[in-house]
């Protein structure tokens, strides 16, 4: 293990104390850095929490901010927040017109926003969730409610933050997500493994010629693992399965989502959307918004995944929205 | 008794607070031979704030808000998947109770109900998956037969916590399906469920105060 590093035990810790130093506008409640809120709350808004272990950043919690996210609970490395935190943040984020939780699908996850929402309940809060599931690899159709939650979840984020923004109900709020969500679809690849702080070695081994197309961002098992092929095929084998179960028509619009695992330079990502971008052009759809960089990680790992979104006219205008927050800016020139 | 007041709702707490006390380290070995130690832990925490913030609020609360108090303060003390799946339980049981001045068989057939109910939403296990919904919902059924019959309640109760133990050792046979103890599928075979044996011991020490 090569990081840098105080003592492990603290570096989830360290992590959010370099954050809020940084990023005035983040601050945390009930004496708990690990429930993080927005510092500039807007009245009568939905409020949207997102929540979920640490080593992925910028997800979760540098979405929160201006046109995203209101409110972030923090877990240590791979693992769950508190229901309790959850329902702190939640709390805090209230701004009367009831709170969204958009989280991945991991059955950590799920229980404490569960129970989050079950105690915001009895406080009279308002809570809808919306579930990410983007991740082909880990489920065939049909069996999509198995599927974990992955770098897609950025479009739902997106998506709903603008929908809030803009002062939309919580029951729109919610459709527009759980529209998002559903309209979105990932592949992932790992070319090495993540190494887990407090555990300081490798979470699994991978050839130094290998691939695993499928794995997800804490190492699980993908669907097959096999030498390392050009970046084309790669992008070819990935967006095959994610054409399978999309129906494009000709001129249908997409946002597209490149993302690297943490350990990939910007450099690769962009030779890998070269393909991306070749393989929608063949189908004549538009690649309309195109997001290339980090959004989810899996700490030091090397690999890649592509996101893409379906989108329909409503989706379009609120991917498009400005949004400002310390992890994602992205300003509309007139 | 022939029903739990408030007031005793509150003694009760106490009674469940001694008792996962003295099961502690019974309930960590049990855990730990597939899971990760930390039930006894976990539950004795759970029941002692619980049981400090119940008799704290008093019997003026009402049964309702009573258990709604414990149910969120064990989620809080108690952040596992066990004390979360326990907390939803009492949070349920609140629910179910609201209006009712006192616990007796029919009220007690609710809570459970409710309860397992509850349980079996959160941790979304079936029956037979070996865990604690193996022993609530026989729990549940027993009172509400009882209920049927018009039994009163410690007589009930008694039946509940017997066939809750039919119920815990039929858990011996099972493979487990959820939480870390899956990945020893085989080997949790002749294990009792550790999660099960919580059930359990809450229904049967309930039977015991009701018998007093």
């Amino acid at each position: 293990m090569k990081k840098f590093l105080n003592d492990p035990v603290n570096f989830v810790d360290e992590m959010l104390e370099g954050i809020y130093g940084a990023h005035k506008e983040l601050t945390y409640v009930a004496d708990d850095k690990r429930c993080m809120v927005t510092a500039k709350p807007k009245a009568g808004k939905v409020g949207i929490a997102t929540g979920g272990g640490s080593g992925h950043l910028p997800l979760f919690l540098g979405y929160v901010g201006d046109g995203m996210l209101d409110g972030a609970a923090v877990g240590g490395v791979f693992q769950s927040p508190s229901a309790e935190q959850m329902y702190q943040v939640t709390k805090q984020i209230d701004q009367g017109a009831g709170v969204l939780f958009i989280y991945g699908n991991y059955s950590g996850d799920i229980i404490n926003f569960d129970m989050a929402a079950e105690l915001a309940d009895l406080d009279g809060i308002q809570v809808k969730q919306v579930v990410g599931n983007d991740d082909v690899a880990s489920s065939v159709v049909g069996e999509e409610h198995k599927r974990r939650g992955v770098a897609g979840i950025f479009f739902v984020y997106k998506a709903a933050g603008a929908a809030a923004a803009e002062g939309l109900s919580l029951d729109e709020v919610t459709r527009i997500a759980d529209k998002a969500r559903s309209r979105t679809r990932t592949m992932g690849v790992a070319l090495s493994s993540c190494v887990v702080p407090e555990i300081g070695h490798a979470t699994f081994s991978i050839g130094e010629d290998e691939m695993e197309i499928g794995m997800g961002i804490h190492g699980e098992p993908g669907i097959s693992r096999k030498k390392l092929a050009p970046a084309d095929k790669v992008i070819d084998e990935m967006m095959e399965r994610i054409f399978a179960e999309t129906d494009y028509k000709q001129d249908d619009n997409v946002a597209v989502l490149v993302n690297g695992l943490g350990g990939t330079p910007l450099e690769e990502l962009y030779i890998l959307f070269r393909r991306v971008a070749q393989l929608l052009d063949q189908r004549g759809v538009k690649a309309k918004h195109v997001w290339v960089g980090e959004f989810a990680t899996s700490m030091e790992m090397a690999g890649a995944s592509v996101s893409v979104l379906h989108l329909d006219e409503e989706l379009d205008r609120l991917v498009a929205a400005p949004a400002n927050t310390p992890f994602f800016k992205h300003c509309i020139l007139r | 008794m022939d029903a739990i007041k408030a007031s005793d709702l509150i003694r009760l707490f106490e009674t469940w607070q001694s008792l996962f006390a003295e099961q502690r380290d019974f309930l960590i070995s049990l855990d730990g031979k597939v899971g990760d130690s930390d039930l006894g832990i976990t539950m004795s925490k759970a029941f002692a704030a619980a049981a400090e913030v119940v008799a704290a609020e008093g019997e003026g609360a009402g049964i309702s808000k009573l258990l709604r108090t414990a149910g969120a303060t064990m989620a809080r003390t108690a952040p596992s998947t066990m004390g979360t799946l326990t907390a939803t339980g009492f949070l349920r049981a609140s629910k179910a109770t609201e209006g009712a001045d006192v616990l007796g068989t029919g009220e007690a057939a609710a809570f459970w109900r409710a309860f397992r109910d509850g349980v079996a939403e959160r941790g979304k296990a079936k029956l037979g998956d070996k865990t604690l919904l193996d022993v609530l919902d026989p729990i549940a059924v027993a009172l509400e037969t009882a209920a049927g019959s018009g039994e009163p309640l410690a007589k009930a109760l008694a039946a509940a916590s017997d066939a809750a133990e039919r119920a815990l050792e039929a858990t011996k046979s099972m493979l487990a399906q959820h939480g870390k103890a899956a990945a020893f599928q085989e080997k949790t075979i002749g294990l009792q469920d550790a999660g099960a044996t919580v059930g359990y011991f809450l229904v049967r020490s309930m039977a015991e105060f009701a018998d007093s």
